[in-house]
């Protein structure tokens, strides 16, 4: 979780992110902070994050990206 | 059977009546014979091929389904006895026969789209290279009739095809169910372009008779129609004239030209749009919004977020994270990353993936070059302002502007309206040499029309009462999209007392039939629908 955070502070430090729970439906991150973040993190986590994962849902809050994670780490 | 006739409320009517007498578990089936029905209307060999479009992404995604259920029924029976990379290798197989699959029906549907709505475009093309190479032309002797609604079924379809095949939905194991997903009579036509997990939940689901649906339905129907036969309707010979002979015109009178066009076009749309919902409505089906009061927006790329949002959302579904985030992508990001900085490699992909997504936008609305320009052209100030994003948030700061202030907010509207307007003209005056002329037109021309005649050629004509029907319209869209940012107009109706409300629908209605239906039965039909 923390090197996570550390990949969205490094794109916006000026969000709580511990506490938002609407990054995507609420436009808090825009589509090139998206792209960015998909590229940081599988680069980070050696993940593939492939379209089937590009749901709002999975990208709305901290807690919801970790699960996603594990998810693709768990189906690969 | 026209939107805007009197055949189709009462065969909405009919519909309806018999969608709320049955048993509610069978009220889809009603819908799918109203849309069979609806669709026949318009010709046989449409609903063909939205038949040939309904079956073959039915089947493959039935085939993938089947394939995915085999591949985790196999994992599962031989968990214990496979290691990781067989199961890896299984799996890769199975999913690379799912992507064959896909790819076929994918190169139907869209070799078919493509057939009918390009092929005079991309024969245009070849020939203009052997003309250029001293040949002689292949003679187009085809006549081809475009499907009814086909850019917009077959990309409500294979949208469906692609989510199954990311495993994100499982394919719909009924024909007529799906018939019905992908051949809605409502939005057909026009759109919107839904998806399955929501629409079906709308479709499938058992709805009640509820007084509230019926009237909020009923009063935005009254609303779409208002705009498309009091607005577009009677706008529209004023913008063609204006586009036709613009080079006859004064620059004022072209750029008003201009400005009506983006209000023909929003209300036409729009005004569709509160038909179909409304109507659905009734029926306790809530469809997806296409508008988002887009001439209220801030910037292009915000204005593309407001309007026709089933289409931008596919898009970018579909095409935009897909190719910024494909492998090819972040190789090139990757590769620039030390030699051009982190930001240029971060943009990049996007960047790249937005020149795709516009240059389809561009060619899905019409096989011109003039559409392939104004997708760029739209494509263009979305990237522009991607780049120049930090020298933006400098450049504010030096200047000191607070960007909650009104006045800054309204100055970035009216720029984007100004903006959005002249980027939509430009393709709809004729060929790509028109839209630049009728630019420099308004840019060239700065004598001062002589009266009301000049400024408002065809419509000064048509004498006075179409004038004020036009300006009280647009006096009352503009304060409804106003009212709007607090609630749906609708509420505020609903809180006005019954007698008062009766008698301006009635009033409504009664001006709808006296000025707006004898000035559709001359004019053609929505402008999406050519789409």
């Amino acid at each position: 979780m923390e090197e996570l955070l550390e990949i969205l502070n490094d794109i916006n430090p000026d969000i709580d992110y511990e506490k938002e729970t609407n990054l995507i439906d609420g436009r808090v991150l825009d589509s090139l902070s998206i792209i960015t973040l998909i590229t940081r993190i599988c680069d980070e986590f050696d993940i593939e994050i492939g379209p089937k994962w590009m749901r709002n849902e999975n990208f709305n809050s901290v807690k919801a990206m970790w699960n996603m994670i594990q998810a693709i780490e768990e189906d690969e | 059977m026209s939107i805007t006739s009197f055949t189709f409320v009462l065969f909405v009517f009919a519909v309806l009546t018999v969608y709320y007498l049955i048993p509610r578990k069978w009220q889809w089936t009603v819908l799918l014979a109203a849309s069979c029905v609806f669709y026949l209307s318009g010709g046989k060999k449409s609903f063909l091929f939205v038949l040939i479009t309904a079956t073959s992404v039915f089947l493959a995604a039935m085939w993938m389904q089947k394939l995915t259920d085999t591949r985790k029924a196999w994992i599962k029976e031989h968990k214990k006895e496979i290691s990781k990379e067989e199961k890896k290798a299984y799996k890769k197989k199975i999913q690379r026969q799912r992507k064959w699959i896909m790819i076929a029906a994918l190169v139907l549907n869209f070799g078919l789209l493509c057939v009918f709505k390009y092929f005079h475009f991309a024969l245009a093309q070849v020939n203009a290279v052997i003309s250029a190479a001293g040949g002689t032309g292949i003679t187009d002797t085809f006549k081809l009739i475009v499907p009814l609604g086909i850019s917009f079924y077959t990309f409500q379809a294979t949208g469906y095809l692609v989510d199954v095949y990311w495993e994100n939905i499982k394919a719909e194991k009924s024909y007529p169910r799906f018939l019905l997903f992908v051949s809605f009579f409502p939005q057909m036509t026009q759109g919107p372009i839904s998806d399955f997990e929501q629409l079906s939940g709308e479709l499938f689901a058992e709805h009640d008779l509820l007084y509230d649906n019926y009237s909020r339905g009923f009063q935005r129907m009254l609303w779409g129609f208002m705009k498309k036969l009091l607005l577009a309707d009677l706008i529209q010979p004023y913008v063609t004239d204006v586009f036709a002979n613009y080079s006859q015109y004064t620059g004022l009178t072209v750029l008003l030209g201009a400005f009506m066009y983006s209000v023909q076009i929003y209300a036409d749309f729009s005004g569709y749009m509160d038909i179909m919902c409304g109507m659905c409505e009734m029926f306790g089906i809530h469809l997806a919004e296409n508008f988002e009061r887009p001439y209220f927006s801030k910037s292009v790329a915000e204005y593309w977020r407001r309007w026709h949002i089933t289409l931008g959302a596919w898009f970018k579904r579909y095409i935009y994270y897909p190719a910024a985030m494909s492998n090819w992508s972040r190789k090139i990001a990757w590769a620039s990353r030390d030699r051009f900085g982190k930001f240029f490699s971060d943009t990049l992909p996007a960047t790249i993936a937005l020149v795709i997504v516009w240059f389809c936008t561009g060619l899905w609305h019409g096989a011109s070059w003039a559409y392939i320009a104004w997708g760029l052209v739209n494509g263009f100030f979305i990237i522009l302002s991607l780049w120049l994003e930090k020298l933006y948030i400098i450049w504010k700061k030096a200047l000191h502007i607070n960007e909650s202030k009104w006045a800054w907010r309204a100055f970035q509207t009216i720029r984007t309206f100004i903006l959005v307007t002249f980027i939509k003209v430009l393709p709809e005056v004729g060929s790509l040499s028109d839209g630049w002329g009728l630019w420099m037109r308004i840019f060239t021309e700065h004598s001062i029309p002589h009266g009301i005649h000049e400024l408002l050629p065809a419509l000064a004509e048509n004498g006075n009462k179409n004038f004020c029907i036009i300006l009280a319209m647009i006096l009352l869209q503009f304060i409804f999209s106003l009212l709007q940012r607090k609630k749906p107009v609708r509420d505020y109706f609903t809180g006005i007392p019954v007698p008062v409300r009766v008698t301006v629908m009635a009033c409504c209605v009664i001006v709808l039939i006296v000025f707006g239906i004898p000035a559709s039965a001359t004019r053609g039909g929505f402008m999406y629908a050519q789409f």
